[in-house]
């Protein structure tokens, strides 16, 4: 069988229609930052004062893709990430690079414009490798989709009964976001029923958190927190809830359909109005019945740096426990937070 | 070259400024006395609309280099940190929540609460993240115009339905204004409002291709200095007559052999915001004798940069030209027109060095910086240099650093000249 070439997505708020890649019979595979790298390559075309996790993974890519990906799809989150691409077409091998302008606004005119900037990467697709992506395969591809949404809000869930830890969920998502979904898929489906068969963990002494900020790809970060005490009951972070929270509607015109999803699902701190991110988290807050909510920002994260103040206050308000931390990209700094998080612990 | 008679340096006009900058503030205060809508915009918006909809504008953004000239900022700055905005974070955008918090007279840098808010994201995310945090601190509305973002392999066919996307958004701005003030769009008013934008624009390029000339007639003094109306007065008749000025004093000097410098040996091309608390830092270049002749910065707030764009269709159609106009506002340019750009400008201008300054505050500004050095230097061997610095935030300029930098490159570009 021939193997599926992969289409990379730089996306720092999960908004790149996987579906319309499926359609096109390849692989999305999103890419991620590695925290045990040493910056090399990047530090030549980015400033220091920049997102450690957008300079990793261009690093990554500097050094050399992996041979199956044949194209990148970077989907606007931040500012780096338009000013990024430009170096991302003049120095990294790749055959096909487009940037998706996911929009800004949630409306109506924005919606519009999502549609039409999708249908742009259809044709650039399809005139680059010469294929035919049609609705039917879209529709398709959406019901795929939706299905893994399913399993993986089901299996979240065990993360409330205590039957599944934060870490171990982290690792699933992360790897359906980079598999073939069709394998994700049985591999879901073989883990469901593993949890079923669980039993919830005794440990009255865990504090349940509710996890947000930038975007947390480091699995080994949340061990960290489980280390000193934490569960990680829920989140509203992109390699969590954010990927899989609403299911796109199969009865609609399929584009119409994928821009109203990802324009319609709790909103990430790139988007505006990213104070409504708040109500989601206040919702989870009172939905999951939470110990305390952590915050944390890459190095750099503008978008979250600048929500942080508003958050800190209606958490306040509501008087639910909250700590804002900015971590470095690498393991080392983690455990010179640990008086942070054992403090915050016993506050809560 | 022409023998170089000595001059005062900054044209007597410029010092007329203070004037407009002071028309400014009065139609600001006259607006709150009468009871006018006004609004908080930010750089890049369609300020026209504000002033053709008799919503008085101001610009935070101008305000907070106010504070930073009068050595405020970093005050506001500091305040802002208390309040739990990193130390990261834009440095306009705290000193305006400084300012504010401070409850600063506007001749500070402080900046009212206005009926509602205007932003847009074709500069920078934090235009809209600073907005956000303040319309919700004031309680105002807040409308933001989302502008897709142009890279460089973004095609003809894409740029349509962008336009399209701004012209949409534009449209709701207009029933947002009037829904907000109750104020409707007047297309007669339009015209003029346009007009005078249009003019200002083109009378200040004209001053730019004075500056082609050697000596140069016009500093940094004089650019950065006479910038404020080009953000908070577009639209108004006023401001041109300063810039007219400006444009006479200038000729009346190339026409005479006359340059700002006493000796001009090098010229230079200064990329991005300036450290508007230190701006006498410029000064420093003349002890070389260089002087800067170009700043894309100053030029891309000539607004009607681009070539496809006609007075007529600015007046008759100018929620369409609008669009256009931001999507081709030349600060953000991407990564291969800016550099094709600035090797342009470079040989129409006759500049023997580039400064790029990687602005600490400005992100997408400095993103791409290195890049466009390296392009420079190894594909039209135009010496280059990269210096770190803050636009309003004095904490984060080494100005020992940045001075020996300079000097370093200055020497290389004697040397150059040698040869």
């Amino acid at each position: 069988m021939k193997k599926m070439g992969k289409i990379a997505i730089w996306d720092s708020a999960i908004e790149t229609p996987e579906e319309i890649i499926l359609a096109a019979d390849m692989v999305p595979f999103r890419l991620f930052g590695d925290p045990t790298l040493g910056i090399d390559k990047a530090n030549e075309h980015i400033p220091p004062n920049h997102c450690v996790w957008a300079k990793n993974i261009l690093d990554q890519a500097l050094n050399g893709m992996d041979s199956d990906i044949i194209g990148l799809i970077c989907t606007h989150g931040c500012d780096c990430s338009n000013r990024e691409f430009d170096i991302w077409l003049e120095c990294v091998n790749l055959p096909f690079l487009f940037f998706l302008n996911a929009p800004l606004k949630r409306n109506e005119t924005a919606l519009r414009f999502f549609i039409d900037d999708m249908k742009e990467l259809i044709s650039q697709l399809e005139e680059h490798f010469q294929l035919n992506i049609t609705s039917e395969k879209i529709s398709e591809a959406i019901k795929k989709m939706n299905h893994i949404r399913e399993l993986l809000r089901e299996i979240s869930d065990y993360r409330k009964k205590l039957v599944l830890k934060g870490s171990e969920f982290h690792t699933l998502v992360k790897n359906v976001q980079q598999m073939d979904k069709n394998k994700a898929l049985e591999m879901l489906e073989l883990k469901l029923e593993e949890l079923k068969a669980q039993k919830p963990q005794s440990n009255k002494t865990l504090k349940k958190i509710l996890l947000t900020g930038s975007v947390i790809d480091d699995t080994e970060f949340i061990r960290f927190l489980e280390s000193l005490g934490f569960h990680v009951i829920i989140d509203d972070l992109c390699i969590g809830t954010k990927y899989f929270w609403n299911n796109v509607n199969e009865t609609e015109e399929p584009l119409k359909a994928l821009a109203e999803y990802h324009i319609n699902k709790p909103i990430y701190s790139t988007k505006f109005p990213s104070y409504k991110r708040f109500e989601t988290l206040k919702d989870l807050a009172k939905k999951f019945d939470i110990d305390g909510v952590i915050n944390i920002a890459q190095k750099f994260c503008e978008p979250i740096l600048y929500d942080h103040p508003y958050f800190n206050k209606k958490f306040k308000e509501l008087k639910i426990p909250y700590l804002f931390v900015e971590i470095e990209y690498n393991r080392e700094s983690y455990k010179q937070l640990t008086t942070r998080f054992e403090a915050f612990k016993e506050i809560i | 070259m022409s023998a170089i008679k000595k001059t005062g340096k900054m044209l007597t006009a410029t010092n007329k400024l203070k004037n407009e900058m002071g028309r400014h503030f009065l139609a600001i205060e006259q607006a709150y006395r009468d009871n006018k809508p006004t609004a908080w915009a930010t750089a890049g918006t369609p300020v026209e609309f504000l002033y053709t909809m008799d919503v008085q504008p101001m610009l935070p953004e101008n305000s907070a280099t106010i504070s930073a000239a009068l050595k405020k900022s970093q005050d506001f700055i500091e305040l802002a940190e208390t309040e739990g905005f990193s130390y990261d974070l834009c440095s306009y955008f705290k000193t305006n929540v400084g300012a504010v918090l401070s409850q600063a007279d506007m001749s500070l840098g402080g900046t009212r609460k206005p009926t509602f808010m205007l932003s847009s994201d074709v500069i920078c995310d934090t235009h809209v993240n600073w907005f956000q945090v303040q319309a919700e601190r004031f309680n105002v509305p807040h409308f933001t115009i989302d502008v897709p973002h142009v890279v460089s392999n973004t095609t003809n066919r894409q740029r349509e339905y962008f336009k399209k996307y701004i012209i949409e958004q534009l449209w709701e701005l207009l029933d947002f204004i009037t829904e907000v003030t109750g104020h409707e769009y007047n297309s007669e008013k339009g015209k003029e409002v346009a007009s005078n934008s249009f003019e200002m624009g083109k009378v200040w390029q004209e001053v730019f291709e004075l500056r082609k000339n050697i000596p140069c007639p016009v500093s940094t003094r004089d650019t950065f200095g006479g910038l404020f109306p080009l953000f908070t007065m577009t639209g108004l008749k006023s401001p041109i007559k300063l810039y007219k000025r400006m444009y006479r004093e200038a000729k009346e000097r190339v026409d005479n052999g006359i340059g700002a410098l006493e000796q001009e040996d090098f010229r230079l091309m200064f990329e991005g915001i300036p450290f508007w608390y230190n701006l006498k830092f410029f000064s420093n270049l003349e002890r070389w004798n260089a002087i800067i002749v170009y700043e894309p910065y100053v030029y891309a707030f000539t607004k009607y940069t681009n070539p496809n764009v006609n007075k007529e269709m600015v007046l008759n159609k100018p929620v369409e030209t609008m669009a256009e106009l931001v999507l081709s506002f030349w600060y953000i340019y991407d990564l291969e027109t800016r550099v094709k750009m600035f090797k342009k400008t470079v040989k129409d201008w006759n500049i023997d060095g580039v400064i790029l300054h990687d602005n600490l505050s400005c992100r997408p500004n400095a993103c791409g910086m290195y890049d466009l050095k390296r392009r420079l230097m190894d594909e039209s061997d135009i010496p280059s240099l990269v210096i770190t610095s803050d636009m309003n935030d004095p904490r984060k300029m080494n100005e020992t650093q940045v001075l020996n930098q300079i000097e370093s490159f200055i020497e290389i570009l004697r040397e150059r000249k040698k040869k």
